[in-house]
């Protein structure tokens, strides 16, 4: 076994494909979406107004608006029609227009000042969020209104202040909001993500193998078959520790990314490796050739990263998905770092990470054991 | 000289497809025994199960006085076995795919090395030992894929088309490697449908075809029993062959024709005659030499490279 081992170690070490996919590629995509996500704060949403009015009033309304952080007012003299017509284009977003005679209503007392909110359907995340302000811009007009009122009715400043204060306080309390950054989720996801991607080189292997008749040549030798599968197994489940720590290690040295218990991340590291080179090697002895395991790990390993909540908390996800998402390896796998990462879970509190991961890796190994004669009679015959 | 492998009726089916039906021959120690058939013929199969590599169906093996199929890891240590194709780590260097076969065969440490150092000068690739297969001719490679099956030194050496797609600066590396192992005393089967490495290096042949030994012999008995007797001639002008008597048949051949007889030394005395008679130019006359070809053809009705 030793023997087929450190010829498998030499070959993967020689193999830079393998470097790629497994190592340089999560990289680039862990620095690509760390930089663009790490910087999400500093992106603005514009809003584009057209004032028709040229008020004191419609110049306050603007003014509100401007202070509002995370907003680009825009002001232009743009024809309104022609604006509408690019909205309908998908040329532009959104835009406000306040219309003649803005003031004259404000001031009538009538409630008869509107404000015009043209949107593109298609861009909604963005106009949901323009929508909601000018809601609550509508919100201040109208508690001025009642503190005018309350004025008249002879109230003090105080009494106006005490009615006007809700009587519900939202007190907002981040828990482990140290621990808590983009890098927190994106390195355990692409990690977790491309540690399947070893799938590739398993297959790869099995099929080199099978197909230069290196088999049929070492079954000519005497050699042990379980031997055989133990020391093609092995390298790769040393693969998968290699990327996983190197990847972490990345995102804890260069990003300052949070570990928690290093024996937690280290034995789930070791749960992952047994998930993922087991399930590989079965996937090797159940697909009848190189381009068809390509296929499946495509499947799988981009598949089991949406459901399981590698790209973005599964919470996100319908319920359906998320229900679907518990049945993939690389959703336990996530929960594991997240709760080593973020939560700062002792290793005692990650049974279930490991239990499922190890069970994941069982079920492969049962699998690679009862396919594995049926894939040595195909190599030899 | 006693019979080192002695195999009997040995059956082997694919699917529906039979491969071998009944294959029985015997290997003498320390021969070279030819295993000659077309691609197809069960050759590679026969091979593949006296190296353990695939299990037949039925009959029986009896190889170093054992049943084969009960004693298969303790025989398999004295079988060296080159498969057909090249099978070696491309991406490691000839030395380290020696060690790893070496370490397969049980070798380790400095005995190792030494059996590495044997091979390589016998392969005459010493120099580019540490090259990796993949830098290396398709000849080298083959050289690499022989020497892999010597390292533990075995009794029985199995040889599988060793020579296909080869340079001849390769190939008589390869013949001369054969003829060093078999004065050492290895005993080797050498499977080709190549009838001149056959005939330069075998002491006896057994023709395989269609899963079956058509016969089993050495070269001197197939050519008395099976070669065809013929003379072949060429004239200047048309050679009257209806005044011939005893002939069996006339095939045009190149320039001449090669006529069948089971008395040429008779027919080439006619043939003088009537062209002095008939003052026929003749360019040339001789007795056709027995080839394995004609043996073949004589036995199957078809040519090896059907």
């Amino acid at each position: 076994m030793n023997n087929i081992l450190l010829k498998e170690m030499q070959l993967m070490f020689k193999e830079k494909a393998n470097l790629i996919y497994l190592i340089i590629m999560p990289l680039a995509f862990i620095i690509i979406f760390g930089t663009i996500f790490n910087h999400a704060e500093d992106s603005t949403i514009t809003v584009n107004v057209t004032d028709n009015d040229h008020s004191a009033a419609s110049k306050t309304f603007i003014a509100q608006m401007k202070k509002i952080k995370g907003f680009d007012v825009k002001l232009n003299h743009k024809d309104v029609d022609k604006q509408i017509s690019q909205i309908k284009d998908g040329k532009l977003n959104s835009l406000i227009v306040i219309p003649k005679g803005f003031n004259d209503q404000l001031a009538s007392g009538q409630n008869k000042a509107k404000i015009s909110f043209y949107q593109d359907a298609a861009a909604s995340n963005e106009t949901a969020s323009i929508e909601a302000i000018l809601k609550n811009l509508s919100n201040q007009y109208r508690e001025n209104q009642i503190v005018g009122a309350l004025a008249k009715d002879g109230k003090t400043d105080e009494q106006i202040k005490s009615i006007m204060n809700s009587p519900v306080t939202i007190d907002s309390v981040k828990e482990n909001s140290h621990n808590v950054d983009m890098m927190s989720q994106m390195v355990p996801g692409y990690t977790v993500m491309f540690a399947f991607y070893i799938f590739i080189s398993v297959i790869k292997r099995f099929f080199t193998e099978k197909e230069s008749g290196m088999i049929s040549r070492l079954q000519s030798t005497g050699m042990n078959p379980l031997s055989y599968l133990l020391g093609m197994w092995i390298p790769h489940f040393l693969t998968i520790m290699i990327q996983c720590i190197v990847l972490i290690g990345f995102g804890h040295f260069v990003y300052g990314m949070h570990i928690g218990s290093f024996i937690g991340i280290f034995l789930l590291i070791v749960s992952l490796a047994v998930c993922g080179s087991s399930l590989g090697v079965a996937l090797s002895f159940i697909v009848k050739n190189e381009n068809q395991g390509i296929g499946m790990t495509q499947f799988i390993a981009l598949g089991g990263a949406m459901l399981g909540g590698l790209w973005f908390p599964s919470n996100m996800l319908p319920k359906f998905a998320q229900a679907i998402g518990k049945f993939t390896p690389q959703y336990w796998a996530q929960q594991g770092f997240l709760d080593v990462i973020v939560r700062d879970i002792p290793v005692t509190g990650l049974w279930k990470s490991f239990a499922a991961l190890i069970a994941f890796g069982i079920i492969g190994i049962i699998i690679a054991l009862t396919r594995y004669k049926a894939f040595l009679r195909s190599a030899i015959e | 000289m006693p019979f080192l492998l002695e195999i009997q009726n040995l059956r082997k089916t694919y699917k529906s497809k039979k491969a071998l039906d009944g294959v029985s021959f015997s290997v003498k120690e320390k021969s070279c025994f030819g295993l000659l058939g077309p691609n197809g013929a069960g050759k590679s199969t026969t091979m593949k199960i006296l190296t353990g590599v695939l299990t037949s169906d039925g009959g029986s093996i009896n190889m170093f006085g054992k049943d084969a199929r009960k004693n298969r890891k303790a025989i398999l240590q004295h079988i060296g076995y080159v498969p057909q194709d090249i099978v070696l780590y491309e991406k490691l260097s000839a030395y380290d795919n020696l060690v790893f076969f070496g370490k397969c065969y049980g070798l380790d440490g400095d005995v190792l090395k030494e059996r590495i150092n044997d091979v390589l000068k016998q392969t005459g690739l010493s120099d580019r030992a540490k090259d990796t297969v993949k830098s290396y001719s398709g000849g080298m490679k083959r050289r690499i894929n022989i020497a892999a099956a010597l390292l533990h030194k075995p009794k029985l050496l199995i040889l599988d088309e060793p020579t296909v797609g080869i340079d001849p600066q390769s190939r008589n590396h390869i013949f001369d490697m054969i003829r060093s192992l078999k004065e050492q005393g290895t005993t080797m089967i050498y499977s080709t449908h190549y009838m001149e490495e056959v005939e330069a290096l075998c002491d006896e042949i057994a023709i395989i075809d269609n899963g079956e030994v058509v016969t089993q012999g050495t070269l001197d008995y197939l050519f008395t029993e099976y070669g065809r007797k013929a003379v072949y001639m060429e004239s200047k002008t048309n050679f009257p062959t209806e005044k011939l008597t005893g002939i069996e048949a006339v095939h045009s051949h190149h320039q001449g024709l090669i006529i069948e007889t089971a008395a040429p030394v008779d027919l080439m005395e006619q043939i003088i005659h009537i062209s002095k008679e008939q003052k026929i130019l003749l360019h040339h006359l001789e007795i056709e030499k027995p080839s394995l070809e004609s043996v073949f053809l004589s036995l199957t009705g078809k040519t090896l490279r059907d």
